[in-house]
């Protein structure tokens, strides 16, 4: 009854090659306002092993402090489900961020250029040039965005930029207990994130492939069920303010 | 109703449903826009936010470390949970307080790949940097909880100053006072209340007068002053040295006989020491298969979070299938992970069903380790390549109506000699077994294997007797009921129980079976005696993948190689009846008047003879008055009303009454359920601002010590000589108040017998931290002044000098700045055996038990495991009183991945999972006509709730599943008034529910009483029946 557990994922449909292009396949776009970008030699991105997540929400608590992120909002979260099949019943996690996607769909919609992208792959937001018209937070297909309602600003996942800049890890990678969050540079052969792209070659997904905004977080073992909007019964949960 | 061709889908609520980013909307655009234009509120820097500058930074090529010097790391542990995980707590210099947590590189609780000593604090640092990605092999985490628990160090629920109540107990109501006017008052006593005399504890600590002349041996009545404590956080042992060396009670006690304990118990039964109750972990790294009954790997347990990152890894990188069978699904089980983990649903409190039948395939199909088994002593066993041994062969006397039917067979009563100066059936009289050519031998001069399965009629001493084997009673045992029959009770289907035995018995010694919480059931102890005892069948106790007790500590007290924290001049050995009766019931005088008349049985009430302190009992003991009812009691951070299922709704109206219970006296950083009653309270340090030697509970098979120091400055009120209030400050005065030995000058000797003082709490850790610096054959290594720099431990540097030393103060600075002390984890092993064996015999038949009488019934007990249904006191079964008829539904209780029962107030925990809505299967669901979100009441024989409800898939059906943590009535879901300060009303802190609001009496017994295990002790939450219906939303 029990077999390895990367073989089921191979009786799936997974994404055709040409869906997953990764990053350090094409070098990334530099942004050209010079004030907000440098070169960069790297290009930082995520795996998320999602069999080795056990939804303890280490990764967002550290977020929440490390971010200042306010109550009711997350950068990232990992929504945890029951699935039901026949006989069987199963817990399932999927850690969610923000995809610091190659194409971004929020990029183009922000009307004074707050959202940007830089040489190392990650998207941020300008808070100074930010007014906090939400488009962004409407066109991400991901929903990692929120308006952060005390800043009134745009806010999102960054990779803790402020941390990568500083040579260590993001918060959420730090502390991940499962060790399902796995981040490095996908233009360095040798980092863990481009190994393990290498060796699930095409078992490797991304959240929405179809949305073309090419994601630079991809999963291993993810579920196609729960590639986009995940079709099933809400959660109990409200807003805290809204509780009790 | 099951649909089997339908997926559902359900997102449980573990965490996060219609958030605001990632699901729900972004409602107030507009109005944010406007915000914008007026200015409210500028992000402090335009990319980055309001995040938090980095502690550090690290070079990524040369890994050189520039520290940011407005921050300061330090390792200490978190208090979150009782698992104690070493961490590393970011603090901001200039205002102290704490701005995130995560893992101690060092602390094998938390990271991967643990750091050896010898590696420098900075290279510790930098070990975590992504500088050649170490920080992803060396990652070192605190979990969701972990992070969030640093908020309550700023709650504004906390208690910082000293408190009397004003009115009534319970009025919610208190004035501050100083510590000198507490501790005078609690003293000496007086009309402290205007509602009478009060006997202080000057006056209680009647070390000679008993409590009652016609009962002697309940003691001296200093024995009803007690202390009861929560946990074993690192700090107990000075408040045991205060209320049992010092103060002289036979009394104290701690949660877990309503945490843990049936399987503490069971454990206890296995390893041979029902007090002490060791216990195994399986070795998730090297494992092939794990059967996990009632505790689920990654969702809760302990080490929770160590078994989170061990289960994530061994399903995936490693070679580990494991199955979890309990009444609900949790965290225990991942979809992405697919076959190598599955759920497989149980009745509630039939584990031992589950157990039996698993042993008699095990039987039928020969399919136990027979070699491991047949070994008769530690020396044959190890010869031939067997890392532990048990019992299995050892003789048992049989014979119906001899005086030493139930007992073993031993040496002497086969006429054997026995060493000089051993005692007839004592320690070193040894067993009997029967070897292959049917010759009795004693079980130490045994050379060879001997016979497993024996049930004959020997002649010994010229006379018949009838013996049998240990395991030949087992088996007996096992074939009480068809595998058939254990599946109609356990619900388990019987291809599944054939599948789960046949897998457990097809990985040789790498298989293992695990239990803990969800043993807590009204046969608790049968069960995980039945479920432990499957790793002795497979024999894999020490080996490699098999199972291990902990690797030890090095101890901080105790008599120490550097400082005697044990004896002392004037130490008192409390003597008499402890308060929850945990003794022989036959050496009582009411036994003996009872049988005098010729009615020995039952007991006014029950014993518990094969148990720990309980602290279960504790409250309906003193209400009943029996043994005795207590004076004064001194809560350290317990809360019985809360975690003690069924007790709140008897003994609130005793314990708000002050002639039942004229003292109590709480230490506490919060008013908790219980504290609320006290007639004092005392504040305490919380998390990070306390001193602790703690050691891991499970699952870490090297040695390992966590050091925990205030890290930040206690927020608490000081003590006139600037020590910050909390239990030590707080007993220490007392004692040296009261007079007590033990405490003050001189109270403390090195091991050369020179004096040293016992004033401050530094007087006790720091010397305790000599102790575990020179534990061992090797001392710990020397803090460099750089180490003392980075971790922050600069700051007790004048303390450590002027308190220790020369040739300690830098090894214990050592020990602080690598947050403990830790054997290598490259020492875990030799070879296929673990290094630290437990080598004792594990028993197959367990003598103690099995010669034991039930105080009420009057009945032997089994010495062997097997399958008895859940009943009360008198012997009643469950259903016999409640019948499944008026009580369809069966509650039980389940750990939180997130809350326990004393995180609520943390917020971001909270935001993430407000409340508890009760788990209910499809199909009862369906019969009652309830929606997921619907409302229902829940109705137990002693209580009711209102509660929203979850429909899921994975709960078993007639199981309702209420997660442990909500409904709390104090914490912050009630404001207090602290002279003219009121506490903020917030509701969100009173959601949910409380599976123990709804827990049983048991209704075969007078007085208080709540129901538990017949042997444990235990009180019981799997398992309580019950019935819902549909409620007004």
């Amino acid at each position: 009854m029990l077999q390895n557990r990367r073989d089921f994922l191979r009786g799936l449909v997974s994404i055709s090659a040409g869906a997953i292009a990764l990053a350090f396949d094409t070098p990334a776009q530099a942004d050209t306002q010079a004030a907000r970008t440098a070169p960069s030699t790297h290009r930082w991105g995520m795996v998320v092993d999602v069999a080795k997540c056990i939804g303890c929400q280490a990764c967002t608590v550290a977020c929440i402090h490390e971010n200042a992120v306010p109550e009711d909002n997350f950068r990232t979260i990992v929504s945890t489900y029951e699935v039901h099949e026949g006989e069987r019943t199963d817990a399932y996690m999927l850690a969610r961020l923000c995809n610091h996607c190659e194409k971004p769909a929020c990029i183009p919609v922000c009307p004074v250029g707050a959202t940007f992208q830089r040489a190392d792959g990650v998207v941020l937001v300008d808070g100074e040039r930010c007014v906090g018209c939400a488009y962004c937070v409407q066109a991400c297909p991901y929903d990692a965005r929120f308006i952060n309602p005390v800043t009134n600003k745009a806010d999102k996942c960054t990779f803790c930029a402020h941390r990568l800049d500083a040579g260590l890890l993001p918060a959420c990678v730090e502390t991940c207990v499962g060790g399902a969050r796995i981040f490095g540079d996908l233009r360095d052969p040798q980092s863990s994130v481009r190994r393990l792209l290498a060796e699930h070659q095409g078992e490797i997904k991304v959240l929405k492939p179809e949305q073309g905004t090419v994601p630079q977080v991809f999963y291993l073992g993810l579920d196609p069920r729960f590639a986009g909007k995940v079709d099933g019964e809400a959660a109990l949960w409200r807003p805290s303010h809204q509780e009790a | 109703m099951t649909d089997n061709t339908r997926r559902q889908i359900l997102k449980v609520a573990a965490a996060g449903g219609g958030l605001a980013a990632f699901g729900a909307g972004f409602s107030h655009t507009a109005e944010r826009i406007a915000d914008h234009v007026l200015g409210r509120e500028p992000a402090q820097d335009a990319l980055s936010g309001r995040s938090l500058q980095p502690e550090f930074h690290v070079d990524p090529q040369s890994g050189e470390l520039h520290v940011n010097p407005e921050q300061q790391i330090s390792y200490t542990a978190c208090i979150g949970c009782t698992t104690l995980c070493g961490v590393r707590v970011r603090i901001d210099k200039a205002s102290g307080r704490v701005l995130r947590v995560a893992g101690n590189p060092y602390s094998p609780l938390s990271a991967q790949a643990p750091l050896p000593m010898k590696t420098s604090v900075r290279d510790s640092y930098v070990s975590l940097s992504r500088a050649g990605e170490r920080g992803l092999a060396g990652r070192s985490t605190a979990c969701g909880r972990g992070n969030a628990v640093i908020e309550q160090m700023y709650s504004p629920y906390r208690v910082l100053t000293p408190m009397k109540r004003v009115g009534p107990r319970h009025s919610g109501q208190w004035q501050p006072i100083s510590i000198e006017q507490l501790i005078r008052e609690v003293c000496e006593g007086g009309d402290l209340f205007g509602e009478g005399h009060v006997d202080g504890l000057a006056a209680l600590r009647d070390l000679k007068t008993p409590i009652d002349a016609e009962r002697p041996e309940l003691g001296a009545r200093v024995n009803q002053v007690g202390l009861f404590f929560s946990v074993q956080d690192g700090r107990e042992s000075l408040a045991r040295r205060f209320i049992q060396q010092a103060y002289g009670s036979i009394n104290i006690v701690n949660h877990g006989a309503y945490c843990g304990g049936a399987y503490r118990s069971g454990s206890g039964a296995v390893f041979g020491d029902l007090k002490k109750m060791p216990h195994a972990k399986p070795d998730y790294t090297h494992a092939e298969f794990i059967l996990f009954i009632g505790t689920a790997p990654g969702n809760a347990g302990n080490p929770f979070k160590q078994q989170g990152t061990q289960i994530a890894r061994a399903r995936t990188d490693g070679g580990l299938n494991y199955v979890v069978v309990d009444p609900v699904l949790t965290h225990a089980d991942n979809l992405a992970a697919r076959d190598r983990g599955r759920w497989v649903p149980i009745k509630p409190g039939t584990d031992g069903a589950l157990a039996m039948a698993l042993m008699r395939w095990l039987f039928d199909h020969q399919r136990f380790d027979r070699h491991f088994l047949e070994q008769p002593n530690q020396n044959v066993a190890e010869a031939s390549g067997e890392a532990a041994w048990c019992n299995a062969t050892h003789l048992i006397v049989t014979e119906p109506k001899h005086p030493r039917q139930g007992r073993f067979l031993r040496a002497s009563d086969l006429g054997l000699a026995l060493p000089d100066g051993a005692e007839r059936y004592g320690e070193q009289d040894a067993f009997v077994v029967a070897a292959a050519d049917g010759t009795l031998l004693a079980h130490d001069a045994a050379s060879e294997a001997a016979q497993l399965f024996v049930d004959a009629s020997f002649e010994v001493n010229g006379q018949p007797l009838k013996l049998a084997s240990s395991l030949q009673l087992l088996r007996e045992a096992a074939f009480e009921q068809s595998i058939e029959q254990y599946s109609a009770i356990c619900g388990i289907p019987v291809e599944t129980l054939a599948g789960l035995a046949h897998e457990l018995s097809n990985h040789g010694k790498h298989a293992a079976v695990s239990a803990q919480g969800g043993m807590m059931a009204g046969n608790g102890f049968y069960n995980a005696w039945s479920v432990l005892t499957l790793n002795t069948l497979l024999g894999n106790l020490n080996v490699k993948g098999g199972t291990f007790v902990n690797g030890g500590a090095f101890r901080y007290d105790g008599p120490g190689p550097r400082y005697d924290l044990e004896s002392f001049d004037g130490a008192l050995k409390p003597k008499g009846i402890p308060l929850a009766r945990n003794v022989p019931y036959e050496k009582s005088s009411e036994f003996r008047s009872k049988q005098a008349a010729g009615q020995p049985y039952p007991a006014q009430a029950p014993w518990y003879p094969n148990a720990p302190g309980l602290g279960s009992e504790w409250l309906p003991a003193m209400f009943n008055g029996y043994p005795y009812p207590l004076k004064a009691l001194i809560l350290w951070s317990a809360n019985p009303l809360y975690g003690v299922p069924g007790l709140a709704g008897q003994v609130h109206a005793a314990i708000a009454d002050p002639k039942r219970l004229p003292l109590l006296i709480a230490i506490d950083p919060f008013i908790n359920e219980t504290s609320a009653y006290a007639d004092y309270i005392v504040p305490d340090a919380l998390l990070y601002e306390s001193w602790g030697w703690a050691a891991p509970w499970g699952g870490v098979p090297t040695k390992a010590t966590t050091a925990r120091w205030p890290v930040v400055e206690p927020r608490a009120d000081k003590m006139a000589d600037g020590q910050p209030i909390g239990m030590e400050s707080f007993l220490i005065t007392l004692a040296k108040t009261l007079g007590l030995p033990g405490f003050g000058a001189a109270a403390l000797r090195d091991t050369d017998g020179n004096p040293y003082p016992l004033d401050r709490a530094e007087d006790w850790y720091l010397r305790a931290g000599a102790n575990v610096a020179f534990a061992g054959k090797q001392a710990a290594p020397d803090a460099s002044d750089d180490d003392l720099q980075l971790s922050g431990v600069e700051r007790l540097r004048p303390q450590l000098e002027a308190t220790l030393k020369p040739d300690e103060w830098r090894k214990v600075a050592c020990i602080y700045s690598r947050g403990g002390r830790y054997q290598p984890q490259s020492e875990a092993y030799s070879g296929e055996w673990n290094s630290n064996r437990f080598t004792r015999p594990l028993q197959v038949y367990n003598e103690t038990i099995g010669c034991a009488r039930d105080s009420m019934t009057g009945q032997r007990l089994r010495g062997v495991p097997c399958w008895s249904a859940p009943h009360f006191a008198d012997g009643t079964p469950l259903r016999a009183r409640y019948t499944e008829q008026d009580w369809p539904l069966q509650l039980i209780s389940y750990k939180s991945p997130l809350l326990n029962s004393y995180a609520i107030g943390a917020s971001r925990l909270r935001g993430l999972h407000p409340e508890n809505p009760v788990a209910m299967h499809p199909d009862d669901a369906a019969r009652l006509g309830i929606a997921h979100g619907d409302f229902i009441e829940i109705e137990t024989p002693d209580g009711h709730a209102r509660s929203r409800v979850a429909v899921r898939y994975g709960v078993q059906r007639g199981v309702l599943a209420i997660e442990h943590g909500y409904g709390h009535r104090e914490l912050g879901a009630r404001a207090h008034r602290i002279g003219e300060h009121s506490q903020p009303e917030d509701a969100r802190l009173a959601a949910g529910i409380n599976l123990n609001d709804l827990g049983l009496r048991d209704p075969t017994r007078a007085g208080y009483s709540v129901w538990m295990d017949p042997i444990a002790g235990t009180a019981v939450r799997q398992g309580i029946p019950a019935r819902a219906r549909k409620a007004a939303a």
